[in-house]
């Protein structure tokens, strides 16, 4: 039978495409992957149950990377719904549960859906003008991993829009705790805009290579494609102590601006009072 | 009758060059305790008469009844020269303190004399003149010169020469002159530029000889002030001739090397004839109760007994005569305070050897000078429980500032990393007291170069840590002992509801002792950890007496393996990360074992080298790869163990992100080796090659971490994986006709001789065998029964030895599926699969 490979998209539960309500239906089980994402605060496992009239399993890490083989056992016999929050390539960590899927010869179908990669459109600087994007992923006091600064370089030297995704922590474990396999796990955290920029800065400070400096434009985003969503341009020095509210949030470093991004840019622009 | 005050003592806490901070070791039963109480006697503490018997330093009950000292404790003694004698240099007055530690000579418990060093600047070695240097007395020996401490000998019991033995004057000079050389052996070969000559020799006065039990004791010196009027010598002249090749030509009235004289008689050797033949004849006269000789003698050495010992005979009078003829505190105290170095000048050259930080902060500068106006900084060596159950002080040495009652300060444990809050607090000093043998005498404050004891600490360090004030300050080393925990018991409350009761125990005795080890295992049972049987024991009891104060029961003692390899991986292993974008490939290969000792000891390469020194030291001596040596990423583990995590990839990207997940990995699979949960020893890691996802979070610790520990254990697993187990050297000093019984039990204990010796000049042979730590349960009880107590045995461990490959050789496999249950783990041991993937 088929696996669908379903995107959610980032608002509610309503957000799913018709496509993919007609696969869930029809589906004798249904995973939900609550670790590369968050589902739209609006909605709730339960309003997804309630609205698709289905029960839902929730896979997290273990299940989807150790764990994966139930489900693909399943699939071999009847259809299995695989939901995604966003769209199912947005987080590479599912072109590995095709590869399985294919070793076992089970067709796998996959439904799009918008993911943060394209609904970032709605800031207003064109998608055509994007650079790599860059993962930032939360510091310790012994690891500040800083390889994105060589893309952000190439980004901004050729004058492109560099997009950050910030680091979400749902169900990590620490050090210890992973090395004996316990499954302990520490308290969910996401990254915010703000914590973003300091991180940035504190790089750029150790670097010095002027990829950018608090000066620099750039874009703040809380919950794209929710209906409380949140945009906020500015330098990053006047960002830096803007609240963004609840997750996700999403940042860009703006590169060379057209004048109607420009003007489109102004409109979101911080007040300063 | 205390003759002085603390007062005085605390006015001269401030004179830094009349201090001297001096540890007395010793093998077992060579007499240090007894000694040091002669020394305490001279300075008033105890009374005259029970010198000798009284062991003021043995604090506790079991110290007391077993007649050997457990614990090493501290007291401050109070020391007035001669007016007539000559300063040493640099000090101002006559007056010194001493501060004395006496430690233990049972090997099981040298962790505590090791810490006795870390705060002294000298050592009075006390040799038994019969049995001669001992085990013990090698590695304490070799302890105080790693840790630059200048050494005095005091050559004792030599009273049993005289009255058991019945030696010959030119045979006691022999082995007098035996035991000087054997430990300058042991303390002359350093190559320590630094640190400068430390060999001892009586012409220099570094040697005493006497006996501790009856209270007297000189160095030539004695003799040389008796004689240089007579002869017509300086002193100093007339030391040099009374030892070695040197005689005395009555007829010619001259002094030569050559053993005749020149009308073709047999001289007598000067040392024999003009210090040891006065102290036979008046011990003689006193034996044979021949009342005229001994008039006549005490009137010419003008001895006067005091009108209470008039009455006494035999052996007591023997020690009264003795004791006012050549008085051994007098000898050894003043050979301390002329040849023992000073805090000023100790310091100097310590404080490389003492301090982690450079050598040019603030803080290395004020140890170096010992300056009271620097900033604060102790070290604590070792916790001293209080008459407070539960609590303790923390007991160290000032090396720089000054520490006050209620003063701020920053108690920084082992694990503080300078400009981190990890293990550090602070907190102020509640109070600060001199340790007294078993009392305290509380003082205001201690300047720099003294021991001292703090209350209010205890709950912040384990066991040792450095105290200060200033905020750049770097720790000060952490000591390493010569002994580690191999013997570990499971201890259980007899009612189990006392379990709060018993892990509250265990943490005191942690504290308690600078060697135990106190741990809880996955299965839950609390382990504690032991040098020896001996060791084990006294933790034991102390924990059910005091720590705990429950009844507990123990399991039959355990020892602890490591896990090591004998050959390189015969694969290159694989580990996929969870959300296979990851991949790690890697091998193991075993370390030679010279390597692993020398990292162990962390004397010639440890994990806090300079990593360009380090290579080039690999390099040349251990035929290492210098591209290898340079790429070493991590010691474990604990980060200083003698495994080694070796990056030898070649333009990976992103590695240096990974480094510390993989760091982390290496740590904790080192810790728990895949075999059977023990530490690993002696593997190298390469790591060959890594495959990385391009963006951060695709590679963080959630992916690498699990992955590094399942491709270290695949490693490990393909690498034909031993067990190495402990192996104890063992001295047995006995009779000849106790040798036959020795074997037999040795035989039983797949125990293997190593060498054979008689100690010339007694009826003692010494044997020596490696034995493993596993048959050495109850080994001196076997021993003592086969040889109708003749026999005693001193272990002390030695190496790591393989017992095989685990998975090829029974014993090995054995070994490992037991430890494996005791753990409760899973009674297999893991399958490659588990850890090993295919491309």
């Amino acid at each position: 039978m088929v696996l669908y490979i379903i995107g959610l998209g980032l608002g509610d539960e309503k957000d799913v495409t018709i496509k993919g309500f007609e696969a869930i239906k029809k589906s004798s089980k249904i995973y939900l992957e609550a670790y590369t994402s968050l589902l739209g605060g609006s909605t709730s496992i339960e309003a997804l149950e309630k609205f698709y009239e289905k029960k839902i399993i929730i896979a997290d890490r273990e299940m989807v990377e150790s764990g994966c083989e139930e489900m693909l056992k399943e699939s071999t016999e009847n259809d299995v719904s695989f939901l995604v929050v966003g769209d199912p390539f947005g987080a590479t960590t599912h072109t590995d549960l095709v590869i399985r899927a294919k070793e076992l010869s089970i067709p796998v179908k996959v439904i799009h859906n918008a993911s943060i990669m394209n609904a970032i459109g709605c800031c207003g600087l064109q998608l055509y003008s994007y650079g790599q994007t860059i993962s930032m992923v939360f510091f310790t006091e012994t690891t500040k991993p800083d390889s994105w600064y060589d893309r952000v370089k190439i980004n901004r030297v050729n004058g492109m829009h560099t997009l950050c995704l910030l680091d979400i922590k749902v169900k990590e474990q620490s050090i210890e705790n992973m090395c004996r396999g316990r499954l302990i796990y520490e308290p969910p955290r996401f990254m915010t805009v703000n914590q973003c920029i300091e991180q940035l800065l504190e790089i750029e400070e150790i670097r010095k290579e002027k990829v950018y400096d608090q000066d620099t434009l750039c874009i703040g985003l809380s919950r794209v494609g929710q209906d409380d969503q949140q945009i906020i341009s500015g330098t990053m020095k006047e960002l830096l102590d803007v609240d963004f509210g609840a997750p996700l949030h999403s940042f860009i470093i703006c590169g060379d601006m057209h004048f109607i991004e420009k003007e489109y840019f102004e409109t979101f622009r911080v007040k300063k009072n | 009758m205390v003759n002085f005050t603390i007062d005085q003592i605390r006015a001269i806490m401030d004179r830094r060059e009349n201090i001297r901070n001096m540890s007395v070791i010793a093998h077992v039963d060579h007499g240090k305790t007894t000694l040091s109480d002669s020394l305490i006697q001279r300075a008033g503490i105890i009374a005259d008469k029970v010198s000798g018997d009284m062991r003021y330093m043995s604090c506790r009950a079991d110290e007391q009844e077993r007649g050997i000292t457990i614990k090493s404790s501290s007291v401050s003694l109070h020391f007035e020269m001669p007016k007539e004698d000559k300063l040493p240099a640099g000090c101002t007055s006559h007056e010194f303190l001493i501060n004395l530690i006496d430690s233990p000579g049972h090997v099981d418990f040298s962790s505590e004399v090791t810490a006795a060093l870390r705060v002294t600047d000298g050592a009075l070695v006390v040799i038994d003149c019969v049995e001669g240097v001992c085990v013990q007395t090698e590695t304490v020996l070799r302890q105080a010169v790693a840790e630059r401490i200048k050494p005095v000998l005091f050559v004792n019991k030599v009273d049993r020469f005289l009255l058991e033995l019945q030696l010959n004057t030119e045979e006691a000079y022999l082995s007098f002159r035996r035991a000087i050389e054997s430990v300058n052996v042991i303390v002359g070969n350093t190559e320590d530029k630094e640190f400068g000559d430390v060999t001892v020799s009586p012409e220099k006065g570094t040697v005493a000889f006497g006996s501790g039990l009856h209270g007297w004791g000189f160095t030539l010196g004695r003799f040389a002030k008796l004689y240089a009027a007579k002869f017509g010598v300086p002193e100093d002249k007339l030391m040099g001739r009374l030892w070695g090749d040197s005689y005395f030509d009555a007829t010619a009235k001259k002094w030569t090397s050559n053993p005749q004289s020149a009308d073709g008689k047999a001289l007598p050797r000067a040392f024999c004839q003009f210090v040891l033949e006065p102290i036979y004849q008046l011990t003689r006269a006193i034996v044979d109760e021949d009342a005229v000789k001994l008039e006549k003698m005490m009137k010419t050495l003008q001895i006067t007994l005091a009108p209470e010992d008039a009455e006494i005979k035999g052996k007591q009078l023997v020690k009264a005569v003795m004791r006012k003829f050549l008085p051994a505190a007098d000898a050894i105290l003043s050979m301390i305070v002329t040849h023992l170095p000073s805090p000023l000048v100790a310091q100097k050259y310590r404080c490389a050897n003492l301090y982690e930080g450079p050598m040019d902060d603030e803080c290395a500068v004020a140890i170096q000078k010992c300056d009271p106006n620097g900033p604060l900084m102790m070290y604590v060596s070792k916790m001293v429980p209080t008459s407070d159950k539960g609590r303790f002080y923390a007991f160290g040495r000032v090396f720089s500032g000054i520490i006050r009652t209620g003063q701020k300060v920053r108690i920084m444990g082992v694990n503080y990393v300078p400009g981190k809050k990890d293990d550090l607090f602070l907190k102020s000093i509640q109070r600060t007291v001199l340790m007294m043998g078993r009392k305290t005498e509380q003082i205001e404050d201690c300047p720099c170069g003294n021991i001292v004891g703090l209350v209010g600490v205890d709950q912040f360090l384990v066991k040792s840590g450095t105290i200060t004030t200033s905020e750049v300050a770097h720790n000060i080393r952490v000591m390493k002992f010569s002994v580690s925990p191999v013997v570990r018991v499971a201890v259980e409350p007899k009612n189990p509801s006392d379990l709060p009761k018993l892990v509250e125990g265990l943490k005191r005795l942690a504290k308690s002792d600078p060697c135990v080890l106190c741990y809880s295992e996955e299965s839950g049972e609390h382990i504690v950890a032991g040098a020896g049987e001996l060791h084990l024991e006294i933790c034991l009891k102390d924990l059910a007496e005091d720590h705990a104060g429950i009844e507990i029961k123990t399991t039959d003692p355990v020892v602890s393996f490591r896990e090591s390899v004998s050959e390189e991986s015969s694969i290159m292993c694989l580990s996929k990360s969870p959300n296979k974008h990851n991949r790690l490939f890697m091998k193991a290969s075993p370390i030679s074992m010279e390597l692993q000792d020398l990292i162990e000891a962390g004397s010639d390469i440890s994990s806090k080298d300079d990593p360009k020194a380090r290579a080039n030291y690999l390099a040349d001596n251990h035929e290492w790869d210098k591209n290898d040596a340079m790429n070493i990423w991590s010691f474990g583990p604990e980060g200083n163990g003698a495994n080694l995590l070796v990056n030898v990839t070649k333009g990976v990207q992103y590695l240096n992100e990974i480094k510390d997940s993989f760091v982390g990995a290496f740590q904790w699979a080192t810790k728990e080796g895949v075999v059977c949960d023990e530490n690993m020893r002696g593997i190298r890691f390469n790591l060959y090659d890594v495959t990385l996802h391009t963006d951060a979070i695709h590679r963080g610790g959630g992916q690498i971490i699990p992955t590094a520990r399942r491709v270290l254990y695949a490693a490990e697993l393909t690498a034909s994986p031993t067990l190495l187990e402990p192996i104890y050297l063992v001295e047995i000093t006995a009779p000849e006709n106790a040798i036959g019984g020795i074997y037999s039990v040795l035989n039983r204990r797949r125990g293997i001789v190593i060498g054979e010796e008689r100690r010339i000049g007694s009826p003692l042979f010494s044997v020596k065998a490696h034995l493993p730590v596993l048959e050495s349960f109850g080994f001196t009880a076997d021993l003592r029964s086969h040889t109708a107590g003749q026999a005693f045995p001193q272990c002390v461990f030695d190496h790591w030895a393989s017992i095989g490959v685990v998975n090829k050789d029974k014993k090995a496999t054995e070994v490992a599926l037991a430890t494996r249950k005791r753990k409760g783990l899973a009674p297999e041991i893991p399958d490659l699969d588990k850890f090993h993937e295919k491309l």
